[in-house]
């Protein structure tokens, strides 16, 4: 069976697209984690029912390595799925998925380890496993408690597949770059580096040398602002827009080193309180 | 009377691992209460816990309960009517079924009420649901639509008496006879008649329900992988393990070699820690370039898959380690404390810097007063929370204060300080080692010192189960580390000084404690858990804890007072030690009767001219000798030989109260009698107050 990158998304888009998901894009601005799509974080919230799967490109700036670390990514992609409220059989539904993409649980040791999940700056929790294959963590899963600082009634189950670890134990090679992204017998193969090694070198150099911190001060200053005036506004979700932005200028300025730990937690405060903000307004328009 | 058999299985999502075992007795403990409320009587209970499943089996169960019946008391015969009608309708009975009882407040209406005997099977579905709704886990969840919550989703019911099902329904399950064994090896549900059956038809489906059974399995077999390799004892792992299989299956994997040349704490944490691997050693008792590990199920390819992920991620995980290791050694140890200035240790304590700054003070201090050299402690101080901030210690915690040993031997530290950045962290559990070099001693304790002196200033304490500061642990540890007999300062003066390095004026504390309030706090804290410490880890009884601590209340050397306790354990364990009580438990009861008829206390001058009997004289002159002696002893610390001294008087004491009554009528010598038995009390004294032994 072909395992390539590509293919495996082609595969899961196929397989949650047949449990009932909307097949969803990513989102279109800077995330750190697919939980941070609306399609997760505002859907999660009140009692309509709702299924979805995407994959989402994921920035995680302290953790570029110029593309030169064969497991650590600045930017890495995720395959998510949330279901709501969480189908009773959903353990065997995710390993059904799993044996979809070609990975046999028991070749490779399938294992369910207590994980429990916390998003501090979108005040979101939930309980759930770090899911294992041949000991490599290749999904989060997580049964939502709390968004946004609101209690999830029905709850949902987030799985939150690692797309580069998952098809690397898939491929079975050691270094990211070396993935296969499309067919390697194909007409025009390319690596996961081909595609990807240039953006992780110049963004970690941009985050890590070239990021301007007091510039990036004064956008994280306008983005909460924006976002203020948006929830007076009553404009859910553009003000949700301009928090996710203020979240991504956090993880930069964080990456940066340019934030004590005192004034790391004053940050993550301020991004919490627009994501509450939010999340309030979002329960009020659309749930009612 | 028939006796049946109880199964009840409840099976769910996987259990964290850790919960397992406390939830396996908490099931027993809830059933055993349960069933006694219900009034049933059983032979035998046992509980047993897997990732998805925990099970209760109840043995000797009544198919009945027997008839109960019960009297019931009601209002006076001249009552107003309401009141002995409301009676008669709550029992359900007419006032002609009432019986008269006679007592001596007057003639009652009682009624005899009979309660039949219920069916065993209906009494169960009601248990199965309150065990259910009373069962309390450290963190449960909810799911789905369901408002029910549980450690994780709840699955199914598996719920047998005596053959049948009982049947009930819980968070939209009915229970049945029928559970799943392996989730991948055998998942085809299948039908259970009783207990023998269920455990074995478990086998046959991969799972291996008893917990002890499955840790001895991981545990044979890790060592059975290994061949002429040791895996390295951590029982702690082994408790983990076990509670992420079912069905355990031993696999080795291998290290690369170029890793290997990376400190052992660096290659086995990651190991241990993240992957649950058990790190091998080779007969010189050095790590091996293999590991053990435990699978959860038997691969057709004899698990070659697993080993190659497995080996894949540790690959990783350690080139990571690799590259930190590298990294953190570009810059001297003590460029990390710049970081440390923006780390908060307490929002009212200052940074972790200024803690850092204290414990120079405080540890100089230390050593200035205990003879050692204040310039390494003082260096060690400086240096300690260094690696906090390196990125191995960031990305793998487990390692504080070993990488920081690492780094200042690399740096050619003195080879004392880098020993103590490490022993700093000491004991690293309840009964752990503590550090025997000096230097290592007095920054573990200033550590501590200063923590517990911190928030006692500012008012937090433990308490209930709030510990968020971990204060209890703090002077648990302190406690172990003076009673190291290398310690010889006061420790409430330490405690003064502690509180004297703070700059309280710079942190402006709202409601900052006095010196005086925040050392009688503390040492009243410290002597609750060094109570606790002489009883739950030296193994004293109660009693003897109290004996000593009661007269030695002022003294703060807590090494002396426990080898005291020691001493008295030593003498009460024998035939002179409990004589010697029954002895002194005669001769202060005797005063505490004489003193309270007569209004005084007898502690005045033994008068020997006095005595009539040899019996008097030979008692006075040896307590003349001993009392010197044994006070002589308790001062130089030499307990048992104090005891010792004591033993020998209780064949001259029991020879006086076999010839002597004290209560004579010749009122001198009765008063010089009890001067005489005074004298003896505090002989005793010198060790420990004798009345708080029990016996």
């Amino acid at each position: 069976m072909k395992v390539d990158f590509q293919t495996v998304i082609l595969k899961l888009q196929e397989f949650w697209s047949q449990k009932g998901c909307v097949i969803l894009q990513p989102y279109d601005a800077e995330v750190g984690a697919g939980t941070f799509h609306p399609a997760t974080t505002l859907k999660a919230l009140g009692p309509k029912p709702w299924r979805a799967a995407y994959v989402q490109p994921s920035r995680r700036p302290g953790d570029g390595r110029y593309g030169e670390n064969p497991n650590r990514l600045y930017r890495h992609h995720q395959y998510q799925v949330l279901l709501k409220p969480s189908p009773d059989d959903i353990q065997d539904i995710y390993l059904d998925s799993l044996r979809y993409i070609g990975l046999d649980p028991i070749l490779h040791d399938v294992r369910f380890v207590e994980d429990d999940w916390e998003s501090p700056t979108l005040g979101a929790a939930g309980l759930g496993w770090e899911v294992w294959a041949g000991g490599q963590e290749v999904t989060q899963f997580t049964y939502f408690q709390q968004v946004g600082g609101f209690v999830c009634e029905p709850v949902s189950v987030e799985l939150t597949y690692g797309l580069e670890r998952l098809i690397m134990t898939l491929q079975g090679i050691e270094n990211v770059y070396d993935l296969a992204w499309n067919d390697p017998k194909g007409p025009s193969p390319m690596t996961y580096g081909d595609v990807a090694q240039q953006m992780e070198r110049e963004f970690s150099a941009f985050s890590f040398e070239h990021l301007d911190a007091p510039m990036v001060f004064r956008h994280f200053e306008d983005a909460e602002s924006m976002c203020s005036q948006l929830i007076t506004n009553k404009l859910g979700l553009p003000a949700y827009e301009y928090c996710l932005k203020a979240s991504h200028l956090f993880n930069l300025l964080d990456a940066r080193g340019a934030l004590s730990v005192t004034e790391r937690a004053n940050y993550i405060g301020r991004v919490r309180t627009l994501a509450h903000a939010c999340c309030t307004l979002w329960m009020e328009n659309v749930c009612g | 009377m028939f006796v049946a058999e109880w199964l009840f299985e409840i099976l769910s999502e996987e259990i964290p691992s850790r919960m397992q075992p406390m939830a396996q007795e908490q099931l027993k403990s809830l059933a055993e209460a349960e069933l006694q409320t219900e009034g049933l009587g059983f032979e035998t209970i046992r509980t047993f816990v897997t990732p998805r499943r925990l099970t209760l089996v109840v043995e000797g169960l009544p198919l009945k309960t027997a008839e109960r019946t019960e009297e019931k008391k009601g209002p006076r015969v001249d009552a107003p009517a309401q009141a002995i009608e409301g009676f008669l309708k709550t029992a359900g009975v007419s006032r002609e079924a009432c019986a008269i009882l006679d007592t001596p407040k007057g003639q009652f209406l009682s009624v005899t009420i009979k309660q039949p005997g219920q069916v065993t099977e209906h009494i169960l579905s009601k248990v199965a649901l309150t065990l259910l709704e009373k069962f309390q886990w450290p963190k449960s969840m909810r799911w789905g639509s369901s408002s029910v919550t549980w450690v994780r989703p709840l699955r199914g019911f598996l719920c047998v008496f005596d053959g049948k099902v009982v049947s009930f329904s819980y968070a939209g399950i009915e229970a049945s006879n029928r559970t799943q064994g392996h989730r991948f090896l055998a998942p085809t549900p299948f039908e259970v008649q009783n207990f023998k059956d269920y455990e074995k038809k478990l086998r046959e489906h991969f799972v291996i329900l008893n917990w002890q059974e499955r840790r001895q399995i991981v545990k044979t077999d890790v060592a059975k992988v290994a061949g002429e390799l040791t895996p390295l004892k951590d029982e702690v792992l082994l408790d983990d393990v076990t509670g992420l299989v079912e069905w355990p299956v031993a696999l080795k994997g291998k290290v690369d070699e170029h890793f290997m040349n990376l400190p052992l704490e660096v290659i086995t944490t990651p190991m241990r820690i993240h992957q649950r691997y058990f790190p091998l050693m080779d007969g010189q008792g050095k790590l091996a370039p293999f590991f053990g590990l435990i699978a959860n199920v038997d691969a057709p390819d004899q698990g070659k898959a697993i080993v190659i992920g497995n080996e894949r991620v540790l690959r990783a995980r350690l080139a990571d380690a690799q590259f930190f290791w590298e990294q953190d050694q570009k810059h001297p140890l003590e460029h990390f404390n710049v970081s440390l200035k923006t780390r908060l240790f307490h929002q009212h304590l200052g940074s972790v810097f200024a803690k850092v700054e204290r414990l120079v003070k405080l540890s100089t201090r230390m050593a200035e007063k205990a003879g050692t050299d204040p310039k390494i402690v003082g260096r060690a101080a400086l240096l300690s929370k260094a690696d906090l901030t390196s990125q191995m210690v960031n990305e793998f915690p487990e390692v504080q204060g070993i990488m920081g040993r690492y780094y200042a031997q690399n740096q050619k530290e003195n080879p004392e300080v880098a020993q103590a950045l490490e022993e700093q962290y000491w004991p690293k559990v309840s009964g752990g080692g503590i550090p025997d070099a000096l230097p290592s001693l007095i920054l573990a304790m200033a550590d501590r010192l200063d923590t517990l002196v911190g928030f006692f200033a500012i008012g937090i304490t433990p308490t209930g189960s709030k510990d968020p500061f971990a204060l209890r642990r703090a002077g648990l540890g302190l406690i172990a580390l003076a009673l190291n007999p290398r310690f010889t300062l006061s420790m409430l003066e330490t405690i003064g000084w502690a509180y004297d390095c703070y700059s309280w004026d710079e942190l402006a504390v709202p409601q900052l404690k006095s010196k005086k309030e925040t050392l009688a706090d503390l040492w009243k804290f410290l002597l609750e858990r060094f109570k606790f410490f002489l009883r739950d880890v030296q193994g004293s009884p109660y009693d003897h804890v109290e004996a000593v601590l009661n007269v030695a209340d002022q003294n703060p050397n807590l090494f002396d007072l426990s080898l005291r306790v020691k001493a008295l354990d030593q003498l009460m364990d024998g035939e002179d030690g409990k004589n010697l009580l029954v002895a002194y438990k005669r001769a202060s009861n005797i005063l505490k009767i004489e003193e309270e008829k007569d209004n005084c206390t007898y502690e005045g001058q033994v008068k020997e001219e006095l005595f009539d009997l040899g019996e008097e004289t030979e008692l006075f002159k040896n307590l003349s000798q001993k009392l010197p002696e044994i006070e002589g002893f308790v001062k130089k610390g030499e307990f048992v030989k104090a005891v010792q001294d004591l033993a020998t008087l209780r064949p001259v004491v029991d020879r006086f109260f076999d010839k002597v009554v004290v209560n004579t009528d010749d009122k001198n010598k009765r008063i010089n009698r009890l001067h005489l038995l005074a004298y003896f009390r505090k002989t005793l004294h010198q060790v420990a107050d004798f009345s708080k032994i029990e016996g």
